[in-house]
């Protein structure tokens, strides 16, 4: 009899906007399946939403509704631990207790879940921890080992593309307002999606900060602000600091009530003044209505200021 | 002159733990210490005015403690590092400081590699450049001392104080101790308040019965520990007549287990199995074990925003399934008021006394 190959849950939301290629081309090359849970929409929301706490993020209780739409529906469901990368280069708490959260959450459902551990202060880097869950899954080292570098540079190969095409779309001519956000929320169906919609249907070119050379952003952060030590916030920075000359305005986009933007968006918005700047909050709220009359008022304040209006 | 060279320093107001910090200031360093002005509301109003909406409120009692410093005379304020948020108040506490126009000198440990032995001698020589290290070593650990029986004491006190029978002794006692500990000037007064304490506080006749309610505070690192910031929860619970028991304070949560809890997860390794947070662990652990020793109830305290506790409520209400143990959560933000708190005490002390009539 042939023996069916593990299915790999991957919830569409949080770090699978940065890790995505990376988990697929992993499992794929382990000979696993991979099954995406669907874009988001109002019922994983709700969904979500009932299951998280009421004060956490609207990332989190997104990313609470894509698990729950793979539940029961593959072997196991990827939820990693990404601590930090070493000093000064951390993640929000949130990603710390993710695995637990939802095996806590889940776990009148029997449905198993998958985990890799990413410390740098501990010592342990992404290649270490994907060696032990590749051997938590009963792959050979030398399998597991292939697999990673395959998938790390898949991951970094579609990267630079993204980041080229950014280049391009700053060469072009036209108003460009760059967009600050985590690319959860700006590349997610229901929070990003449609400002960024908004923005091109109003003949805006929407850059994004984030997508940036992420070791030269690194660097350029500390010139920003030397203590941040949230690593996709010092990339946000970084990128900031790249185009805040070139670009004529910019959105701080936030999920509420994101701990690191509450924090870091204030900052923003205290040292970068040279520049129009709109800090945009999304909530829950059904209705995109509202964050268009302000995307709206925001251009119209950027033209009225270049005489454009 | 020498006096006038002294820096002025402050440091926001926390729990009690500001005599240990002004003990440490004076004696260790051979500077001026200036003390924060009590918390009030005004405090709160102040720092609510100048944050961000979305940040945690110990930011903002912090932000309003530090004005307060400053227009008592400091001209130094220092800020501590920390893994949550916490690690990056300094820089935007700095900021809107300075936004205001204030002026002072800003010691921020985040921009310190704390890891590293020799940034702290650094940070001590920034502080007080002529400081004799001998003496500061000293001094530094007769204040952590200090903390650590400041801890010891008023674990003791908010374990017996519901009972008194005096109806005012155990009280008094504890504030003697306090003054003791704020005006403390050398090694001798630290060691004389302490014991003066132990014997005051075994000598007020107390009247519990012989299985009393007990309930298990967990939650976040500032407002489960600051009165003001909880508004007096752990006395208000008390004096309905229940033995109130934390584990989390800096002595436990720093000076016993340092950064490292790896021996606390041991126990809640089914339920947890990584650190989820800076005080995950240690909440955790304590709220089983509350349980396994079969109290009453806990009560999981946090601030409007605080992300770590907010992750770790989903496991205590696993526990609280698992054990039959009513948990209360409750939530902290610059507008809770004293009356909807003690609606909410009054509803789970009559609920966890009932059960121990019918259990």
């Amino acid at each position: 009899m042939e023996h069916q190959p593990a299915v790999i849950g991957l919830p569409r939301a949080m770090l699978y906007y940065r890790y995505g290629v990376l988990w697929r081309t992993f499992f794929t090359g382990l000979g696993l399946g991979v099954a995406a849970s669907p874009p988001t929409d109002r019922d994983i929301l709700a969904q979500g939403t009932a299951l998280a706490i009421d004060e956490a993020c609207l990332s989190l209780k997104i990313y609470l509704g894509h698990v729950a739409a793979l539940v029961g529906q593959c072997d196991y469901i990827l939820t990693p631990r990404v601590s930090n990368f070493g000093r000064h280069r951390n993640m929000c708490t949130r990603f710390e207790s993710t695995p637990d959260l939802v095996r806590s959450v889940f776990r009148s459902t029997g449905q198993k879940f998958l985990s890799y551990n990413v410390d740098g202060e501990l010592k342990q880097d992404e290649q270490d921890a994907f060696l032990s869950m590749g051997r938590e899954l009963g792959c050979s080292a030398g399998a597991v080992k292939r697999a990673y570098r395959l998938a790390k540079k898949a991951e970094l190969a579609h990267f630079k593309e993204q980041v080229q095409k950014q280049e391009q779309l700053s060469r072009r001519e036209g108003m460009k307002v760059l967009i600050a956000a985590h690319s959860y929320v700006i590349e997610d169906p229901f929070m990003g999606k449609p400002v960024t919609r908004f923005l091109k249907a109003a003949g805006v070119i929407p850059l994004r900060a984030d997508l940036t050379d992420r070791e030269a952003a690194l660097k350029r952060s500390l010139s920003l602000s030397p203590t941040c030590k949230w690593e996709i916030s010092r990339e946000i920075l970084g990128g900031i600091q790249q185009r805040r000359d070139t670009v004529d305005g910019i959105i701080l986009l936030s999920a509420f009530p994101c701990g690191p933007d509450a924090m870091v968006n204030e900052l923003i918005a205290r040292r970068v003044g040279d520049v129009p700047l709109l800090n945009l909050v999304l909530d829950s709220q059904s209705g995109t209505a509202g964050v268009e009359t302000r995307l709206e008022s925001f251009i119209d304040i950027i033209r009225f200021q270049e005489g454009k209006l | 002159m020498a006096e006038k060279n002294k820096r002025s320093i402050s440091f926001p107001r926390y729990a009690e733990y500001n005599c240990a910090f002004k003990y440490i200031v004076e004696q260790a360093l051979g500077a001026r210490y200036v003390m924060p002005p009590v918390l009030t509301k005004r405090t709160m109003e102040l720092g609510t005015k100048y944050s961000p909406d979305f940040v945690c409120t110990p930011f903002k009692t912090m932000l309003g403690s530090m004005i307060e410093s400053l227009e008592a005379g400091a001209d130094t304020l220092l800020m501590t590092h920390g893994l949550c948020r916490l690690g990056y108040y300094g820089e935007l506490l700095e900021q809107i400081l300075r936004d205001l126009g204030y002026q002072f000198d800003f010691i921020n440990l985040s921009e310190y590699d704390m890891g590293k032995k020799k940034e702290y001698i650094r940070i001590v020589r920034r502080l007080a450049p002529g400081v004799n290290p001998a003496r500061f070593l000293a001094q530094f650990l007769e204040g952590l001392h200090m903390v650590e029986y400041l801890d010891e004491i008023t674990a003791e006190y908010f374990q017996n104080c519901g009972f008194d029978a005096t109806g005012g002794d155990y009280r008094r006692a504890y504030q003697d101790f306090l003054t003791a500990m704020y005006t403390a000037q050398d090694r001798g007064d630290v060691e004389q308040g302490y014991r003066g304490a132990k014997r005051a506080l075994r000598a007020v006749p107390l009247d519990k019965p012989r299985r009393p309610l007990r309930v298990g505070i967990v939650g976040e690192f500032y407002t489960a520990m600051d009165p003001f910031s909880n508004l007096e929860l752990e006395q208000k619970l008390a004096d309905m007549g229940v033995e109130i028991h934390r584990w989390m304070n800096v002595t436990n949560q720093f000076l016993r287990y340092g950064s490292g809890q790896k021996n606390l997860r041991v126990k809640i390794q089914d339920l947890c199995r990584y650190d989820m947070g800076p005080t995950s662990t240690a909440n955790i652990w304590y709220a089983r074990e509350c349980a396994e020793r079969g109290f009453d109830g806990i009560i999981h305290i946090k601030s409007a925003g605080c992300t770590p506790e907010i992750d770790v409520m989903p496991v205590l209400q696993n526990i609280g399934a698992d054990y039959k143990i009513p948990v209360l959560y409750l939530t902290y933000d610059a507008q809770t008021s004293d009356v909807g708190l003690m609606t909410r005490l009054e509803a789970f002390y009559d609920m966890i006394e009932m059960r121990k009539k019918v259990l």
